[in-house]
């Protein structure tokens, strides 16, 4: 079960002609969920530093 | 979690006897639309709890949830359809899971449409958890189409109980992906949530006192 199913790096990104898929797939989805951390951390500097403006004009 | 269940997945599980290496698709398509449609069941949940008991929380965590959600419900169908160039040789087939898939995915995009075109949110917010409550009906239809319709899809080879049809060498990782990627959506709907609720309450003592 351990056993690598691939004999070498050439091997892993060619996946035996399906690799553009697979690659291209996973390359996307990570993009993608990463992309979506970095926006979700923007909101929450964007609206502490809205609070702390109005804190500071209060 | 992820990055262990898809290192195994994509480099040591052994190859799929009829559709080689691009089964490997698997390991992100299929955690992906199960939580699409675990996202909007939560959010089914969160709605009831909004219209009943009227729980402020309730709607700003389907707001919350919604564009995570259309998110993973995109990455599910963009997933499968790159999975099926290779091996059905289409991209897109209007069979019932991807048509239902497809509806699901729109009405993430008209949840949030419709919220945003209120500028009463109190109103937005449960005109939002009644939409919600309709679409529900989707859930139960994607999950089924599969025996209900004969489709280019097969039916489920994995089951909770008894035994399923997908070897022990692709399963764990799968297994493993599965969870990695809840525990990587749940961190997400955290960071989001926090953020959503502070915009909403942000006149509130508690929230100037939070920054």
């Amino acid at each position: 079960m351990f056993n690598s199913a691939f004999k070498n790096f050439n091997e892993i990104l060619d996946m035996g002609g399906h690799g553009i898929y697979v690659w291209s797939v996973y390359l996307i989805g990570i993009l993608i969920i990463v992309i979506s951390f970095l926006i979700a951390k923007k909101r929450i500097k964007e609206v502490q530093k809205k609070i702390k403006l109005k804190n500071a004009s209060s | 979690m992820l990055m262990l269940g898809w290192t195994w997945g994509l480099l040591f599980a052994p190859q799929d006897a009829v559709q080689g290496n691009s089964y490997r698709i698997i390991f992100l398509h299929v955690p992906s639309v199960i939580f699409a449609e675990l996202i909007y069941f939560f959010m089914a949940v969160c709605a009831l709890m909004h219209l009943v008991w009227r729980v402020k929380l309730a709607a700003y965590l389907i707001k919350s949830a919604a564009p995570i959600g259309a998110m993973i419900t995109f990455i599910g169908l963009f997933s499968g359809s790159i999975w099926g160039i290779p091996t059905w040789g289409t991209w897109w087939q209007w069979d019932a899971r991807i048509t239902s898939t497809l509806i699901l995915f729109i009405m993430y995009l008209g949840i949030l449409t419709l919220h945003g075109s209120f500028s009463n949110l109190a109103k937005a917010d449960r005109l939002m958890s009644i939409l919600v409550i309709i679409g529900v009906v989707n859930i139960p239809i994607i999950k089924k189409s599969v025996d209900w319709w004969s489709t280019l899809h097969q039916p489920a080879s994995i089951s909770v109980s008894g035994s399923s049809s997908i070897d022990p060498s692709m399963l764990y990782p799968l297994f493993i992906s599965v969870i990695g990627l809840g525990f990587t959506l749940i961190s997400l709907g955290i960071l989001s949530s926090r953020s959503y609720i502070l915009s909403r309450e942000k006149n509130k003592k508690w929230a100037s006192e939070h920054v």
